[in-house]
C-alpha cells in the first residue's frame, strides 16, 4: 500500500501523486455496451432487448424497478458513475461528507488525504449523433442534510466518511474515493470535520476496481474554507466518466464553493 | 409624391410612414429579442430574473422607438417633458390607485419578498406565484383557481412564503396508549425519519414525550425538510409512523374516560336472579 505524498502550501503537485489500491474488489460493470445487453450484478439487473421495432430497456436493484421503451434504431449503452446528487430527486447541486474523526490540521501545512464518497450510476444512451441520460439509480441509502441555517443554509446530499491515509478497499458500486487536498492557510491550528462540494464541478474517474475523484479544500479562516475539484484521476489510466451536466450542457459558471457556516 | 403632402408643420405623409414603420419594426425587434433572451437564457437564469430581463429589454427598445418617432413627426421632447410633468400630476390625482399599485409592484421586484414560482400566503390566498407584474401579482391557488391581487394590496399586508428558506419544520403529536412502551415508540419512530432522505439530518429532528394527556401519552415529533417537499414527507411519514407502530403493538389511543360507581353494580345478581326464574318455569 502506497503512503499518499505529503506536499506543503508552497510546493503544488503537479497531479502525479500515486496511489495504490487495496484488496480485490468487483470486476468491470462500468463501460460502452452494444445491443442487446443483459449484466447481472451484486442485484442490479440491466437489459436492452430489441422487440420488433422498439428498444426495451429494463433495470431493476432491490428496491426498484425501472423500464423504458426506446424507438431507435441504433444505439449504445453507457455505463458509468456521475454526480451522486440524482435520487431519490435532484434538489440540490451540493454534496456534504462528514468526516467520522475530527482531523486537526497544523498551521501552514497540506496534506492529503482519502474520504469516501456515495456512488450513483448512471445509464446513458447514445445514438448516433447525440448522447441522453436513460437511467439513474443508487445501492447506498440517500440521505439530505442542511448546511448553514434555514435562511442562508444550503440542502445538501449527506454522506459520512472515515477518513483515510490510503486508498481503502472500496465497492465501486457503492462508494468511491476522494482524494481530499487540505490546506491550511491559517496561521493557526485547525479542526476539520466536514466538507462541502458542488456538483457543477465533479470530475470522476474509474477504472475496474475504484471509483475517484480529486479535489482541494483551502482553508481561509477557523470557519471558512473553499472547496473545488481537481480534472485528473487518483491512479493511472482510468476513465473519464460522463457526467450529467455535461449530456445537460450546462453552462458552469463556478466549479467551486465556498463553506461559510462552519468546517 | 408622398414627400410633398404635407400634414401639418413639416409633417408629411412619407414621415408618417417612417414613424409606422419604425414603430413597426420596434415591435417586431422588441418581441425576435424576446424571444431569443428566453430561449437562450432559459437554462441559464431563474425564471423570475429572466422575465424581468425581458421585460426591460422589450419595453425599452419600443420606448425608445416610440420617442424616435414623435421627433420625427415634429414633437419636441422637452415640451413633452413639461407636458408630461403636469399631465403626469393630473393622471397622478385621477388614478392614485393604478400608480400606487405601480409603485408597489415595482417595490416588490426590488424587495423580492416573493419570487414567481413561491409556495405563499398573501391575505388568505394560498398558492403558487405565477407571475409578478407591475400592477399586480398573479397566483395559482392550490385548487387551480387564478386569483389577481392589486400590487399595493401584496405590498401592505403581510406575506408568508412558504418556500422563502431553504428548509422548514413540522410536526406530529402521537398519542399512544398509556400501556405502551414510549421508549419503543420514540425508537420506531426515529428509525422510520432516519430512514427517510429528506427528513433532514442537520438540523436533527426531535421526538420526545411532550406530556401525559388526558388519553394517552402524547410524543412530540418535530422534523426538518427542504422547502420544496415537506409537505410530501409530512404526509409520507405520518402514515408510515402509524403503520409501524400498529404492526409493533403500539396503538394511537382513543378518548377514553374511566366512571367510578359510588356503588357496587348488582348486575351479576340480578343475571343469577333471572336464570333461576327461568329454571324453575
Amino acid at each position: 500500500m502506497d503512503e499518499i505524498n505529503e506536499d506543503t502550501v508552497n510546493t503544488e503537485q503537479d497531479g502525479s501523486e500515486s496511489f495504490s489500491r487495496n484488496g480485490d474488489l468487483a470486476g468491470s460493470f462500468f463501460g460502452r455496451y452494444d445491443i442487446p445487453l443483459s449484466i447481472k450484478r451484486e442485484g442490479i439487473s440491466i437489459s436492452m432487448e430489441k422487440h420488433a421495432d422498439v428498444l426495451v430497456y429494463k433495470r431493476e436493484t432491490p428496491y426498484e424497478t425501472m423500464e423504458r421503451v426506446l424507438l431507435a434504431d441504433n444505439a449504445q449503452i453507457l455505463i458509468n458513475p456521475v454526480e451522486p446528487l440524482n435520487t431519490p430527486k435532484e434538489i440540490t447541486p451540493f454534496l456534504h461528507i462528514e468526516f467520522e474523526k475530527v482531523l486537526v490540521l497544523e498551521p501552514k501545512v497540506s496534506k492529503v488525504v482519502c474520504i469516501t464518497f456515495p456512488i450513483e450510476i448512471g445509464v446513458f444512451i447514445s445514438g448516433s449523433k447525440d448522447l441522453e441520460s436513460l437511467d439513474i439509480f443508487s445501492l447506498e441509502k440517500q440521505k439530505f442534510t442542511l448546511y448553514g441555517d434555514p435562511s442562508n443554509g444550503i440542502i445538501c446530499r449527506s454522506w459520512g466518511s472515515d477518513v483515510h491515509p490510503v486508498i481503502p478497499p472500496l465497492n465501486p458500486l457503492h462508494s468511491g474515493v476522494l482524494s481530499l487536498k487540505i490546506i491550511n492557510t491559517t496561521g493557526k491550528w485547525l479542526q476539520v470535520s466536514q466538507a462541502v462540494f458542488n456538483a457543477y464541478g465533479m470530475k470522476i474517474y474509474y477504472n475496474k476496481d475504484v471509483v475517484s475523484m480529486k479535489a482541494s479544500m483551502r482553508i481561509m479562516s477557523n470557519r471558512t474554507a473553499e472547496t473545488d475539484f481537481m480534472d485528473s484521476p487518483i491512479i493511472a489510466e482510468m476513465e473519464n466518466s460522463l457526467e450529467l451536466y455535461t449530456v445537460r450542457k450546462l453552462v458552469v459558471t463556478s466549479t467551486k464553493y465556498v463553506m461559510e457556516a462552519g468546517i | 409624391m408622398i414627400h410633398r403632402i404635407v400634414l401639418y408643420k413639416d409633417v408629411t405623409v412619407f414621415d408618417i410612414l417612417v414613424v409606422v414603420v419604425i414603430l413597426v419594426i420596434a415591435f417586431f425587434t422588441a418581441k425576435a429579442l424576446s424571444v431569443y433572451l428566453r430561449r437562450s437564457l432559459k437554462e441559464k437564469m431563474a425564471r423570475e430574473h429572466l422575465d424581468i430581463l425581458v421585460k426591460v429589454a422589450t419595453y425599452s427598445i419600443i420606448v425608445v422607438a416610440a420617442l424616435w418617432a414623435l421627433t420625427l413627426l415634429g414633437l419636441n421632447l422637452s415640451g413633452l417633458l413639461v407636458a408630461g410633468g403636469i399631465a403626469g400630476i393630473v393622471i397622478g390625482f385621477a388614478s392614485q390607485s393604478i400608480v400606487g399599485n405601480l409603485i408597489s409592484g415595482i417595490f416588490l421586484i426590488i424587495e423580492r419578498p416573493i419570487r414567481i414560482g413561491n409556495q405563499v400566503n398573501v391575505e388568505g390566498v394560498f398558492g403558487f406565484v405565477e407571475d409578478i407584474k407591475i400592477i399586480s401579482t398573479v397566483i395559482r391557488t392550490y385548487d387551480g383557481l387564478y386569483v389577481r391581487i392589486p400590487n399595493q394590496k401584496v405590498f401592505t399586508s403581510s406575506i408568508t412564503n412558504f418556500v422563502g428558506n431553504v428548509a422548514r419544520r413540522f410536526e406530529y403529536v402521537v398519542g399512544i396508549r398509556y400501556s405502551d412502551d414510549a421508549d419503543k415508540a420514540i425508537k420506531i419512530i426515529k428509525d422510520l425519519v432516519e430512514d427517510h432522505p429528506f427528513a433532514l439530518k442537520n438540523p436533527s429532528p426531535l421526538i420526545f414525550v411532550d406530556n401525559l394527556g388526558d388519553n394517552s401519552v402524547n410524543i412530540m415529533v418535530r422534523i426538518w425538510a427542504p422547502s420544496s417537499d415537506w409537505y410530501g414527507v409530512k404526509t409520507e411519514l405520518l402514515w408510515k409512523i402509524k403503520k409501524s407502530l400498529e404492526l409493533e403493538g403500539i396503538e394511537i389511543a382513543f378518548p377514553q374516560r374511566v366512571v367510578w360507581f359510588a356503588n357496587e353494580l348488582n348486575k351479576r345478581e340480578v343475571r343469577e336472579n333471572s336464570l333461576a326464574t327461568t329454571s324453575y318455569e
